[in-house]
C-alpha cells in the first residue's frame, strides 16, 4: 500500500508541478503587456487548482474542475457575450465604436483634388525622422515633411526609373522597411495649399483633401464641398441628416444599447409572430422523428448484431458505422443531389417521378430520410456499448425464469438501455432541433408557398432564423441573439420536463 | 484492459504538453519573420492564381506576401476580423460586396490617377465606384450569355422562341433530355433568370434622373413584371418545359457538358468544364423574347479591396496600385480562369489567343451593372423564391405581391 | 427448408439479414461517392451508381494540386489529441456526477446540456474575438493556430458525452468502487485502477464519437484556419467545392473518401473495447 500511496503522491506533485510551470509561463506575456486584470484572474485559478487538488477530501471539484474550465472559457462566456449582444444592436453598420464609425467617414471621403499634380514618392529617413522625397510630373525634386514642400537641387539627387533613389543627406527606404513604419507613412501628410499630400501605396502620392469631417462641438459630420450636416444620434448609432438631407443617414454606424427593442420585435413583427406555431411544432416533429427512427433502426441493428458466435459480425459493424465516418457536410450535399426530381438517383433507381423537395410532405419524409442515414450510426454505437453495459447475469437470469426473447427484451433489457441512453435521446433530440446543417445544406426550408419567401415547410426555427438575422440587408446579430434566446429558452424548457421524466427512472433503477 | 486505458491517459497528457511546448517555440519563429508581412485573402481558386505572383513581388521588394484562401463566408469572416483588427492586408471579392464593407468601415477608397482609371473598361470602374469613390482595382468582368452545343444547334437562335423551339425538336427526337440548361433550382436564381425577365420587360427598381437605382419604385410586382413572369411561366414546367426547378447550380453545367441539351445560360466560369468535355460551342448574347426588350444581364465585377486596419496597409496599397495596375497579373488570372481581365491592355493580350474574350464581352453589352446598393440584398432571395415557385406553376400576381411585400419590408427596416 | 435450415434462421441467419439490409443502406449514396471518386471526369449529375471510366486521377491530383497531405495529418493530429483529452476531462466529470453527491448536481448537469444548445452560429464572431485576443498574449493558441483550435474544442469536452458515461456509470454497480474502498484504496486508485477499466467500452464509444465530430467539424475550423497548411481536412474539402462544385467534385469525393479512413481504422482499434462485454471486462482486467 505505501509503495502505490507513494506513487500516486508523486503523480499528483508532478501533475502539480506541471500546472504551476504552466500558469507561471502563462503570466509572463500578460505582466509584459500590463495586463494586471487577466494575470489576476490567473493567479486566482491557479489558486483554486491547488487549493482543491491538496485538499485531503475527495470533493467533486478534482473531478469536474478541468473540464469546467474549458467549458467556462470556450462556451460558457461566448454565449454569455453573445446574450448581451440581444441588446444592442450589433450587425452590419453597427459594428464598431463611434470613433470607428468616424475614422471610417473621414478616411472614405478623403479625394484627390481636381487637377492637383501627381508625385514619384520615395520614403526616405534624414536626422529629423521621415520625410517624402517627391518627383513632379515636370522633373523637379521635392523634400516634404510636415511644414510643407521644399524644393532640391537637381544635383542633390539621382533619379532612377522615374523615382528619386539617392539624395544628399537622406537614407532611403525600401517597400519593406518602409513597411515596417506602416503607420507612420499613412498618418504623413506634406500641407500644400489646396490640401496635403499623402501617400497612395509607397512609390506615389497626391493631393487629397477629407472632404467630410467631424466636429465634436456640434457632435455632427460636415461636408466641405456641400455643407451638408449629419448629426449622431446615440438611440440608433447613426449620423443622422437634417436640413437639405432630411431622412437620410451615412452608412457607417455604431453599436449602441438598444434596451428590449430586438426582444419587443421579435413578438411584434408579423413575419415572424405569424408562423412561428406553425414551424415550431415541424421543429418538434422534425426533431423527436429523427431521434426515434435513428434509434429505433440503431438498436435494431445493435441487436441484430450483439450475438457472440455470428460471423462476419466486425465487418457488419465497420461497414454500417460508414455514413459516420463520412464527411456529413459533404453527405448532405450528395444527398440533395440525390432526391433530384429529374437528375436524382432515387427517382431513376425507382423509377417514380417525386418532386421530393417540391411538395411539403415528400420534403420533411426526405430530410428526416437523410438524417436516419446519417444518424442511425450513431445511436448503432452507442446502443452496442450500452448492451455491452448489461450485465449478462441479468438477461440469464431472466431466461432461468422462463421469460421469452421478447419478454427479456422489454422488461430487462430495453428498461437498462433507457437509464443509460434517455439523457442521450435529450442531447440528441437537443441536437437535432438546432440542426441547421441538416435543412441548410439539403432543402434550404424548401418548399416556400408562393408569395412568402419567410418561411418554407422544411424550415427549423434556427433556419428561419438564420435567414431572417441574415438574409436581408447585412448580419444583424443583436436580432438573431434575441430570436435565438427565445428558441433556447423553448428547448430548454422542453428538455428540462424530459429530464425529469430521466430522473424519475433513474430512481427506479440506479 | 488496463495498458489502453493508460495510453489513453498518457496520450491526453502529452497532448497537454505538447500544447504547451508548442507555445513555447513561437518567439523563436516569430523573431525570424522578414521585415514586412502582406497578407490577401481570396477564394481557394483566386489564391492558387495570386500565389506565384505573391512570391516574384514578396522577393523583389524584400517582404513576406502571404496569400491565404478562406472557403466559405469569405466576406462575413473578413468583415469580422477586419473589425477586430485581425485581418489581411487585402481581400479579393466580388463588387457587390462594397456596399457591407464600407458601412461597416472595413475598405478604404483607393486613389488612382486618371491616367490609370481609364486603363480599365468603363463598366469595371463604374461597377467598383460607390459614392463617388473607387473602392476596389478590378481584375475581372463576368456576365450571363448563352453558350450553345454547336454540334446540336449549328445556329444562334435569334429569340427565345426560337430557342425553345429548336431545344424541343432535339428533345422529342431523343437527342438531348433538357430543351435549355437554365439554373432555377428549388429556391430560385434571380442572377439567372434576370436576363429573361428584363427581355420580357419586368424591371426590379425604377431608376432616378440620375441613373442611380431607385429603391422607393420597387417593380416586382408592377403589371409589367407580372406579364414578364406570365412569359416566364409559359416556359415553366407546366408549360414548355424549358425551365424547371430541377435544374440548379450543381448540375446546369453538367447537364451541358454531358451532351443532354443544346443551349446553356451561363457566365465564363462554365468554359473550363465544357472545353475539358471537348463539346464544340459558341457563345452569343442571351437572346430576347420574340418582340422583346433586349435581354439584359448582370454585370458582376471581381476586385481587389485594401483593409482601412491592415497592418501594411501602405504595402497594400502599393501592390494594388502599381502591381495590379500591370497586365501581367491580370492575364495569369485570366489563365486559371478565363473571365475577360478588367485592364484593356490585358484583355487585348488574351483577346488573340482566346476568341471567347470578346464574345462574352459582346454578351455584356447592354447589361446592367449588377447593383451594390445595399436594397439589392433584400431582393434576392424573395425574387428567387418567387422565380421557383412561378416555374412550378403557381399563380403570378399572387406570389409577385407576397415577394414585393417581403423586399418592401425588408427595406424599410 | 429443413429444420436445421429454419432454426439457423431463426437463430443467426435474421441477423445476417439485418446485417446485410443495414449494410446495404449505409453504402448506397458511398457507392455514389466512391463512383464519383474513380471517375475521371466526375461530375454531380454525369455520375452513376457505376463509373463509366475509373481511375485513381483524382487522388493524385489531391495530393498534386492541393496542400491535402497537410490537411490529413492535422485533422488526425487535432482529432486524435482532442477526442483522447476531451474523453478524459468527461470522463473524469461523469464520475463525479455519478458517484457523489453534491449541491448543484442537476442544475450542473442540465446547464451541460443546455449550454450545447445555443446555436453555434451566432457565437462563432465572439469566439472569434476571444481567441484574436488571446493571441495577442499567446501567438501559439491563437487564431490560425491548431493548437487553440483544440483548446476550443475541449470546451465542448464536457456535455452529451458526460451524460453518456454518467449514464452508463450509473449502469455500474457501485459494490465494486465499494468493495475497493473496505480495501483502503484512496479515491484517485479506485477510480484510476477499478472504475476506468470498467467503463473502457463507453470511453472507447465517446472516443470514436469526439474524433469523428472533431474531424468533421467546419465552421469553427474555417473561422480559425486560413493558412494552408493550418487548415484541416473538413474546410479544404469545403473549399474544394465551393465556388466550383463541378470542376473539382472527383478529387471532393476521392478527399471525403480518404477522410473516412482515419474514422474506420480508430473504429477498428476501438472496436474490440466496444464490443468486449463490461462484466468480462473487470473478470479479466
Amino acid at each position: 500500500m505505501t509503495n502505490t500511496y507513494l506513487r500516486g503522491l508523486v503523480v499528483k506533485v508532478g501533475v502539480l508541478g506541471l500546472a504551476l510551470a504552466l500558469a507561471v509561463y502563462a503570466a509572463f506575456p500578460l505582466a509584459a503587456a500590463h495586463a494586471w486584470g487577466w494575470l489576476a484572474v490567473l493567479v486566482v485559478v491557479t489558486g483554486l487548482i491547488f487549493a482543491i487538488y491538496l485538499s485531503p477530501r475527495p470533493v467533486p471539484a478534482k473531478y469536474l474542475v478541468p473540464g469546467v474550465l474549458f467549458l467556462l472559457a470556450f462556451q460558457v462566456i461566448p454565449v454569455l457575450y453573445t446574450v448581451a449582444t440581444a441588446f444592442t444592436n450589433y450587425g452590419d453598420g453597427h459594428r464598431g465604436t463611434k470613433q470607428d464609425a468616424i475614422t471610417a467617414v473621414q478616411s472614405s471621403s478623403v479625394q484627390r483634388v481636381p487637377g492637383s499634380a501627381e508625385y514619384a514618392l520615395s520614403v526616405a529617413l534624414d536626422d529629423g525622422g521621415l520625410k517624402f522625397l517627391l518627383l513632379s510630373p515636370d522633373g523637379k525634386a521635392f523634400a516634404g515633411d510636415a511644414q510643407g514642400l521644399h524644393e532640391l537641387g537637381a544635383g542633390a539627387v539621382t533619379v532612377t526609373a522615374g523615382r528619386i533613389s539617392a539624395a544628399d543627406g537622406y537614407q532611403l527606404l525600401d517597400l519593406g522597411r518602409a513597411t515596417q513604419r506602416n503607420d507612420e507613412v499613412l498618418a504623413f501628410t506634406v500641407p500644400t495649399p489646396d490640401g496635403a499630400i499623402r501617400a497612395a501605396g509607397l512609390t506615389r502620392a497626391y493631393t487629397g483633401l477629407a472632404t467630410r469631417f467631424y466636429d465634436a462641438g456640434c457632435d455632427c459630420v460636415t461636408d466641405r464641398g456641400t455643407g451638408a450636416r449629419w448629426f449622431a444620434d446615440e438611440r440608433t448609432g447613426e449620423f443622422v441628416g437634417r436640413g437639405g438631407t432630411e431622412g437620410e443617414h451615412l452608412a457607417q454606424g455604431w453599436k449602441v444599447s438598444v434596451g428590449l427593442d430586438n426582444f419587443a420585435r421579435v413578438l411584434t413583427d408579423a413575419r415572424i409572430a405569424g408562423p412561428f406555431l406553425k414551424t415550431l411544432v415541424w421543429n418538434l416533429g422534425f426533431a423527436v422523428g429523427s431521434v426515434l427512427v435513428t434509434f429505433a433502426l440503431g438498436l435494431a441493428c445493435a441487436l441484430a448484431l450483439q450475438a457472440d458466435r455470428l460471423r462476419g459480425r466486425g465487418i457488419y459493424r465497420v461497414l454500417l458505422v460508414l455514413p459516420y465516418a463520412m464527411p456529413s457536410f459533404a453527405m448532405l450535399l450528395v444527398w440533395r443531389d440525390l432526391f433530384n426530381q429529374d437528375f436524382g438517383l432515387i427517382n431513376r433507381v425507382t423509377g417514380l417521378h417525386v418532386d421530393w423537395f417540391g411538395t411539403p410532405w415528400t420534403a420533411r419524409l426526405a430530410v428526416i430520410g437523410v438524417q436516419l442515414w446519417l444518424g442511425y450510426p450513431y445511436m448503432f454505437l452507442v446502443a452496442t456499448g450500452a448492451l455491452q453495459a448489461i450485465p449478462r447475469e441479468m438477461a440469464e437470469a431472466a431466461a432461468i425464469d422462463g421469460a421469452t426473447t421478447a419478454q427479456r427484451f422489454r422488461r430487462v433489457t430495453l428498461p437498462l438501455l433507457l437509464v443509460a441512453l434517455t439523457p442521450l435521446l435529450i442531447s440528441s433530440f437537443a441536437f437535432n432541433f438546432n440542426n441547421f446543417n441538416a435543412i441548410y445544406l439539403t432543402t434550404e426550408g424548401a418548399p416556400f408557398p408562393p408569395g412568402n419567401s419567410s418561411i418554407g415547410a422544411t424550415d427549423l426555427l434556427i433556419t428561419y432564423t438564420y435567414r431572417l438575422a441574415f438574409g436581408g440587408s447585412g448580419a444583424q446579430f443583436g436580432f438573431a441573439a434575441a430570436l435565438s434566446v427565445y428558441i433556447f429558452a423553448i428547448v430548454a424548457v422542453i428538455s428540462v420536463i424530459g429530464f425529469r421524466r430521466s430522473r424519475k427512472q433513474e430512481e427506479v433503477y440506479a | 484492459m488496463r495498458i489502453p486505458l493508460r495510453a489513453v491517459g498518457v496520450f491526453a497528457l502529452a497532448a497537454l504538453t505538447l500544447t504547451a511546448c508548442g507555445s513555447s517555440k513561437t518567439p523563436e519563429t516569430a523573431s525570424t519573420q522578414p521585415a514586412a508581412t502582406l497578407t490577401i485573402w481570396a477564394d481557394d481558386q483566386r489564391s492558387a492564381a495570386l500565389k506565384p505572383f505573391a512570391e516574384t513581388f514578396g522577393k523583389a521588394n524584400h517582404v513576406d506576401v502571404q496569400v491565404q484562401a478562406v472557403s466559405k463566408d469569405l466576406q462575413t469572416n473578413y468583415v469580422t476580423a477586419a473589425q477586430s483588427g485581425k485581418g489581411p492586408d487585402i481581400v479579393v471579392g466580388a463588387h457587390d460586396w462594397i456596399g457591407n464593407l464600407v458601412q461597416n468601415g472595413t475598405i478604404d477608397p483607393i486613389q488612382l490617377p486618371d491616367s490609370q482609371k481609364s486603363a480599365f473598361a468603363d463598366v469595371a470602374v463604374k461597377a467598383v465606384t460607390f459614392n463617388g469613390q473607387l473602392y476596389g482595382v478590378p481584375y475581372a468582368i463576368e456576365n450571363l450569355a448563352l453558350i450553345r452545343n454547336t454540334d446540336l444547334a449549328p445556329t444562334a437562335p435569334a429569340t427565345v422562341e426560337d430557342l425553345v423551339a429548336a431545344g424541343k425538336a432535339l428533345k422529342d427526337s431523343g437527342k438531348v433530355s433538357n430543351i435549355m440548361s437554365l439554373q432555377v433550382g428549388q429556391n430560385g436564381d434571380a442572377y439567372h433568370i434576370y436576363p429573361l425577365f428584363s427581355s420580357a420587360g419586368g424591371y426590379l427598381f425604377g431608376t432616378k434622373p440620375n441613373g442611380d437605382y431607385d429603391p422607393a419604385d420597387l417593380g416586382v410586382d408592377k403589371p409589367a413584371s407580372v406579364e414578364a413572369f406570365k412569359k416566364i411561366a409559359a416556359l415553366g414546367e407546366k408549360g414548355a418545359g424549358a425551365l424547371t426547378r430541377s435544374v440548379n447550380s450543381d448540375n446546369a453545367i453538367p447537364t451541358f457538358t454531358g451532351g443532354k441539351t443544346p443551349f446553356l445560360i451561363s457566365g465564363p466560369w462554365a468554359v473550363a468544364d465544357i472545353k475539358k468535355a471537348g463539346i464544340k460551342y459558341d457563345i452569343t448574347p442571351i437572346p430576347p423574347f420574340a418582340g422583346g426588350k433586349p435581354a439584359q444581364p448582370f454585370v458582376g465585377v471581381q476586385a481587389f479591396y485594401v483593409a482601412s486596419k491592415g497592418k501594411s496597409k501602405a504595402l497594400a496599397n502599393e501592390f494594388i496600385t502599381n502591381y495590379l495596375t500591370k497586365p501581367d497579373l491580370q492575364v495569369a488570372l485570366y489563365q486559371t480562369n478565363p473571365r475577360p481581365p478588367a485592364l484593356t491592355a490585358a484583355m487585348d493580350q488574351v483577346k488573340g489567343s482566346d476568341p471567347d474574350i470578346e464574345k462574352w464581352l459582346t454578351a455584356s453589352k447592354g447589361g446592367a451593372v449588377l447593383p451594390a446598393i445595399p436594397a439589392m440584398a433584400a431582393v434576392w432571395d424573395p425574387f428567387g423564391k418567387a422565380e421557383a415557385a412561378i416555374v412550378g406553376g403557381a399563380d403570378v400576381p399572387a406570389t409577385l405581391t407576397g415577394a414585393s411585400k417581403t423586399i418592401t419590408d425588408a427595406i424599410s427596416k | 427448408m429443413t429444420a436445421r435450415t429454419i432454426a439457423w434462421v431463426r437463430r443467426t441467419g435474421w441477423r445476417h439479414g439485418v446485417g446485410v439490409l443495414a449494410v446495404a443502406f449505409s453504402l448506397f449514396p458511398i457507392v455514389f461517392v466512391v463512383s464519383a471518386a474513380l471517375n475521371p471526369v466526375g461530375s454531380l449529375s454525369s455520375t452513376g451508381l457505376i463509373p463509366a471510366s475509373a481511375g485513381l486521377g483524382n487522388f493524385a491530383d489531391l495530393f498534386r494540386k492541393t496542400d491535402f497531405a497537410h490537411w490529413y495529418l492535422n485533422s488526425v493530429l487535432i482529432a486524435g489529441i482532442a477526442a483522447a483529452a476531451g474523453v478524459f476531462l468527461s470522463i473524469l466529470a461523469a464520475y463525479a456526477f455519478s458517484r457523489m453527491r453534491f449541491r448543484g448536481r442537476r442544475a450542473g448537469l442540465v446547464s451541460l446540456l443546455l449550454i450545447q444548445m445555443f446555436p453555434q452560429f451566432l457565437s462563432v464572431v465572439t469566439i472569434y474575438l476571444i481567441f484574436a485576443g488571446v493571441g495577442d498574449f499567446y501567438p501559439a493558441l491563437g487564431l490560425d493556430s491548431p493548437w487553440g483550435l483544440m483548446l476550443l474544442y475541449l470546451g465542448g469536452a464536457l456535455g452529451v458525452n458526460t451524460w453518456l458515461m454518467k449514464g452508463f456509470l450509473d449502469t455500474v454497480p457501485k459494490e465494486l468502487d465499494e468493495s475497493a474502498v473496505i480495501d483502503g484504496a484512496s479515491h484517485a486508485q479506485i477510480f484510476f485502477r477499478v472504475t476506468l477499466p470498467l467503463v473502457a467500452p463507453i470511453l472507447a464509444v465517446t472516443g470514436l464519437l469526439g474524433f469523428i465530430a472533431t474531424i468533421n467539424e467546419v465552421l469553427l475550423a474555417n473561422v480559425f484556419l486560413h493558412s494552408d497548411g493550418a487548415k484541416t481536412l473538413a474546410v479544404g474539402l469545403y473549399g474544394l467545392v465551393a465556388d466550383q462544385r463541378n470542376a473539382n467534385f472527383g478529387m471532393f469525393c476521392a478527399g471525403s473518401l480518404l477522410t473516412a479512413i482515419p474514422t474506420v481504422v480508430v473504429f477498428q482499434a476501438l472496436q474490440r473495447y466496444i464490443v468486449s462485454g463490461l462484466t468480462t471486462g473487470a473478470v479479466k482486467g
